[in-house]
C-alpha cells in the first residue's frame, strides 16, 4: 500500500518533470545569453568609461558656453561597436534625424537599429505595451506632455536633469518634459502648430482672404465647394488627424477662459459646461460637409498629396505635415500658407501650440551612455545644424541660443511667426495638463463622421478624461 | 479494507498543476484585479465601479450590442452558406477537390492580411468594389466608413473567411452519413429538396451543432478581423467588446480592461453553456 503510494507520487513527479524537460533546455540557453549580455555589458562599460571620460571634459567647455548662451559643442567620444536600437513613429519626416544618424556613424561611428511603428492612438498602445513588457529600444520617439505622463516616464526613461543639454532647452517646452522634477526627454524637431494649411492658388483664384473668424472660415469653404473645388480635406484613414480642429482650438477656448487648464486639471472645468469648449467640438460638425468624399479613408499620406498638389484647399493639421510635404514636393512649398484655427473675436486670432516629439534614452539599457552622449550630439549645435538643414522648421526652435538656419519655409517664416511675433499663441491643452482622453480621437471621428452631436461628445469624453484622471490618482468628483 | 483504488489521486496533479496556474489563478485574481484601480505594482481597491462604468458609458456598452450583433450574425451566415457549399461540394461534381480547395483558401490567410485587403476593396473611391459598382451605374458605397454599415462590411469579410471551416465540417457530417438512407427514401419518392430535409438536415446535426457554437465564441470574442479593418472606428461603430478592452488596457486602465475581459467571460459562458446544452438534448432527440 505504502509502497504503491510512492510509486504514484515518483511517477507523478517522473511526469512532471518530462513535461518541463522543453523549458529547462531553453532555460539554459537563457542563462547562457545572460551571460554574454553581461560579457557585452563589460565591454561597453568599458567604452562607457572612455566616452565619460571625454564627457566630462565637453561639460565644463559647455557650461561656460550655455552662459552665453549659445548652442554646445558635440562631445567628443568614440562609439564604435555600439549600435543604438530606436522606435520612430511612421508619420514624422525621416530626413532630418537620418541625417543626424548617418552623422553621428561617421563621427562616432555609432550605428542606428531604426524601428518604425504606426501612429496615434495604435502607436500610443504599442509603446504602452511595450514598455510595460520591458521589451523598450535605447531610444524612443514620443510626444511629450500628458501623453508622456500617462508613461509613467521616470521608471523607464533617463533623467536629463543634469546633463548640460538641459540647461538649453526653453522653459515652457522643459515643462512639458519635466516629470516629478526629472527632465525626461529631447526634442526631435521645433515646435509646430495645430493649424489650417491651404492652398494659396485657390484663395487667389476666387479672391478669398485668410478668415479671421471661425464663420468666415465656413464662408470660405462654402464659396470653394461652390466652385467645385474640395474645400477641406479630411483624413480620419490615419484617424489622429481627426482631433486637430478640436485640440488646435485651444487658443480660442484660453482667450474666453483663461482658467480652463488648470480648472480642467483640478476637475471644475468641463467641456460639456464650457461654451468655448462645445464650440471647439462643434467645429468638428461644422465642416462635414465641406470634406473630400472618401474622408474616412484618406490617410495622412494622401492628405499630404491632395494639398500639395491642390486637390484640396485646406489640410487642418499638425504643421508638422509641412516637413512631410517639403520632401516630397519641394517645389509646390511656395504655394502652401497656414492660418490658425479661428474663434468668434476677429481681433484675437491666435495659434494652438505643440511642442515636438522627444527622444526618450531607456535608462535600464546597456546603452546608456552612449545613447546620451549621442543626446549631447543631437542637441549641440553640429546635430541642430544637420537636422534642420535636412528638416526645414515647422516653427520657432525649442533650443535657447540657437538660430535656425535660413532654410525655413516662406509659410512658417511669414504665417506662422506673425503670432509669434504678436505674441497670440497658446500651447494646446495637452501641454498645460496631465490629463487627456485615451479615446480622444474616436470621439472626434464619432462627430467627424455625424454619429455623435457635439453636445454628446463632450459630455462623454469628460468622461474619457475621468478615467485618466482616476488613474492618475487626480481627485475627480 | 477499503478497496484499492487502481489510479492514485496523485495522476492528476501534473495536469492539475498547469490547469491552476495557467486558468484558475489568472481567472481568479483578475475578477480580482478588475475590482481595482490598478496600474501593476499598486492598486486602489474601488468596488464595482468598473463594471458601472463599463455598462453606463455609451463608448463603452455599445460594443456589448456590436458583439452580440456581430456573432449571431457572422454564426447565422456561415451557418445557412456554409451547409449549401458544403451540399454542392458533396454532390457528383466534376472539379470537386478543386473547388473544396478555393473554398478553404480564404481561411490560410491570417486575419489581418485579410482585413488589410479588403480595407483596399473596400476604399470609398479607389477601391475595386466601388469601382466596379460605378461601372454597373450604382453610386458608392463607403463601406467601413458609413457608421451604419461599417459593422456589417466586417461581418461580410468574416462570413468570406470563416465559412471554409464551416464547410469542412458539414463535408465531414454529410459524407459520414450512410447511402442507404437516400436510397430508401429515393424508392419512397422523395425529391431531391425532400431528401435534404428529411435526410441530411437531420443526419448531420451535430456537424451543424459544432459549426454554430464553434463560429458563435468565435464572433462573440472576434478581434483581429475588426482591429485590422476599422480599429473599431469610425469613432465607436464596430467596437466590440474585444477591442475595447484592449484600447482600455493600452491606455492604461488595467483594472477597466480586466472587468472587461471579465464581462466578456460572462457573456460568452451564459450564451455558449445553454446553448450547448439545447443543442446535444437536440441531437439526443434526433438520433
Amino acid at each position: 500500500m505504502k509502497m504503491k503510494k510512492l510509486l504514484a507520487v515518483s511517477a507523478a513527479v517522473a511526469m512532471s518533470a518530462t513535461l518541463f524537460v522543453g523549458c529547462g533546455s531553453s532555460d539554459s540557453t537563457a542563462a547562457s545569453a545572460a551571460t554574454s549580455v553581461a560579457a557585452a555589458a563589460e565591454t561597453t562599460a568599458a567604452e562607457a568609461a572612455t566616452s565619460a571620460a571625454a564627457e566630462s571634459s565637453t561639460t565644463e567647455a559647455s557650461t561656460t558656453e550655455t552662459a552665453s548662451t549659445e548652442a554646445l559643442a558635440a562631445p567628443e567620444a568614440d562609439l564604435s561597436g555600439t549600435t543604438l536600437t530606436v522606435l520612430v513613429d511612421a508619420d514624422t519626416a525621416a530626413e532630418g534625424y537620418e541625417a543626424v544618424f548617418a552623422a553621428a556613424t561617421e563621427k562616432y561611428g555609432v550605428k542606428f537599429d531604426i524601428e518604425t511603428r504606426v501612429g496615434g492612438s495604435d502607436g500610443d498602445n504599442l509603446v504602452k505595451t511595450r514598455l510595460a513588457s520591458g521589451d523598450i529600444p535605447d531610444l524612443t520617439l514620443y510626444n511629450c506632455g500628458a501623453k508622456l505622463f500617462a508613461l509613467n516616464p521616470t521608471e523607464y526613461f533617463y533623467d536629463f536633469s543634469n546633463d548640460p543639454i538641459a540647461n538649453t532647452f526653453d522653459d515652457t517646452f522643459k515643462s512639458t518634459v519635466t516629470y516629478d522634477g526629472k527632465v525626461m526627454g529631447v526634442p526631435v524637431y521645433t515646435t509646430q502648430a495645430g493649424a489650417v494649411m491651404y492652398y494659396k492658388p485657390d484663395y487667389e483664384e476666387l479672391g478669398l482672404s485668410v478668415p479671421t473668424t471661425w464663420d468666415e472660415f465656413l464662408s470660405n469653404c462654402k464659396a470653394l465647394k461652390d466652385a467645385g473645388k474640395t474645400a477641406i480635406a479630411g483624413s480620419f484613414g490615419t484617424s489622429w488627424t481627426s482631433q486637430v480642429i478640436y485640440l488646435g482650438d485651444e487658443y480660442n477656448v484660453l482667450a474666453e477662459n483663461p482658467t480652463f487648464p488648470a480648472d480642467f486639471e483640478a476637475g471644475t472645468a468641463k467641456y460639456a459646461t464650457t461654451a468655448a469648449g462645445l464650440e471647439s467640438f462643434q467645429k468638428l460638425a461644422d465642416v462635414i460637409p465641406y470634406y473630400n468624399e472618401d474622408y474616412t479613408a484618406t490617410t495622412y499620406d494622401d492628405a499630404v498629396d491632395m494639398l500639395a498638389n491642390g486637390e484640396a484647399t485646406h489640410w487642418i493639421s499638425l504643421t508638422q505635415a509641412l516637413g512631410n510635404m517639403q520632401s516630397l514636393y519641394p517645389d509646390a512649398m511656395d504655394d502652401i500658407g497656414v492660418f490658425a484655427i479661428p474663434g468668434n473675436d476677429p481681433d484675437n486670432c491666435g495659434l494652438t501650440v505643440w511642442y515636438p516629439s522627444c527622444w526618450y534614452v531607456n535608462k535600464d539599457s546597456a546603452n546608456v551612455d552612449a545613447a546620451v552622449t549621442f543626446m549631447e550630439y543631437w542637441c549641440s549645435k553640429e546635430g541642430l545644424d544637420i537636422y534642420n538643414a535636412n528638416s526645414a522648421a515647422y516653427g520657432p526652435t525649442c533650443i535657447k541660443g540657437y538660430s535656425l538656419p535660413d532654410n525655413v519655409l516662406k509659410c512658417v517664416k511669414e504665417d506662422m511667426q506673425s503670432y509669434f511675433d504678436a505674441g497670440k499663441t497658446a500651447p494646446a491643452l495637452e501641454f498645460e495638463t496631465s490629463v487627456k482622453g485615451a479615446n480622444c480621437e474616436q470621439f472626434t471621428s464619432a462627430v467627424g463622421t455625424g454619429q455623435m452631436t457635439a453636445e454628446e461628445a463632450a459630455s462623454q469624453y469628460d468622461e474619457d478624461c475621468k478615467k485618466q484622471a482616476v488613474q492618475l490618482g487626480l481627485n475627480w468628483k | 479494507m477499503k478497496k484499492e483504488k487502481i489510479y492514485s489521486i496523485w495522476f492528476l496533479m501534473p495536469a492539475f498543476v498547469i490547469f491552476a496556474v495557467f486558468f484558475l489563478i489568472p481567472v481568479l485574481s483578475s475578477f480580482f484585479y478588475s475590482l481595482t484601480i490598478w496600474d501593476f505594482k499598486t492598486f486602489t481597491f474601488c468596488g464595482f465601479d468598473n463594471y458601472v462604468m463599463f455598462f453606463s458609458e455609451p463608448s463603452l456598452n455599445t460594443s456589448l450590442i456590436h458583439t452580440l450583433v456581430y456573432a449571431f450574425m457572422t454564426s447565422g451566415l456561415k451557418v445557412l452558406f456554409a451547409f449549401f457549399i458544403a451540399l454542392f461540394l458533396t454532390s457528383k461534381i466534376r472539379t470537386k477537390s478543386f473547388i473544396r480547395s478555393a473554398v478553404f483558401f480564404p481561411n490560410l490567410v491570417s486575419a489581418i492580411a485579410v482585413g488589410i485587403t479588403f480595407t483596399t476593396l473596400m476604399h470609398p473611391t479607389k477601391g475595386i468594389i466601388n469601382i466596379i459598382i460605378k461601372a454597373l451605374g450604382g453610386s458608392t458605397v463607403n463601406f467601413l466608413g458609413d457608421p451604419n454599415i461599417a459593422l456589417f462590411s466586417v461581418i461580410a469579410v468574416d462570413v468570406w473567411k470563416g465559412v471554409s471551416i464551416a464547410t469542412v465540417i458539414y463535408i465531414a457530417g454529410i459524407q459520414s452519413i450512410d447511402s442507404t438512407y437516400y436510397e430508401a427514401a429515393q424508392i419512397d419518392g422523395a425529391t431531391f429538396w425532400q431528401r435534404v430535409w428529411n435526410v441530411t438536415l437531420p443526419m448531420c446535426a451535430p456537424a451543424m451543432d459544432s459549426v454554430i457554437i464553434l463560429s458563435l465564441i468565435g464572433g462573440l470574442r472576434c478581434f483581429d478581423l475588426i482591429w485590422a479593418m476599422t480599429g473599431g472606428g469610425p469613432g465607436f461603430a464596430t467596437d466590440v467588446i474585444a477591442s475595447v478592452v484592449y484600447k482600455q488596457y493600452a491606455a492604461g486602465f488595467y483594472g477597466l480592461s480586466t472587468a472587461g475581459n471579465v464581462i466578456m467571460l460572462v457573456l460568452i459562458s451564459i450564451i455558449a453553456f445553454p446553448l450547448q446544452h439545447f443543442l446535444i438534448k437536440r441531437e439526443e432527440a434526433l438520433s
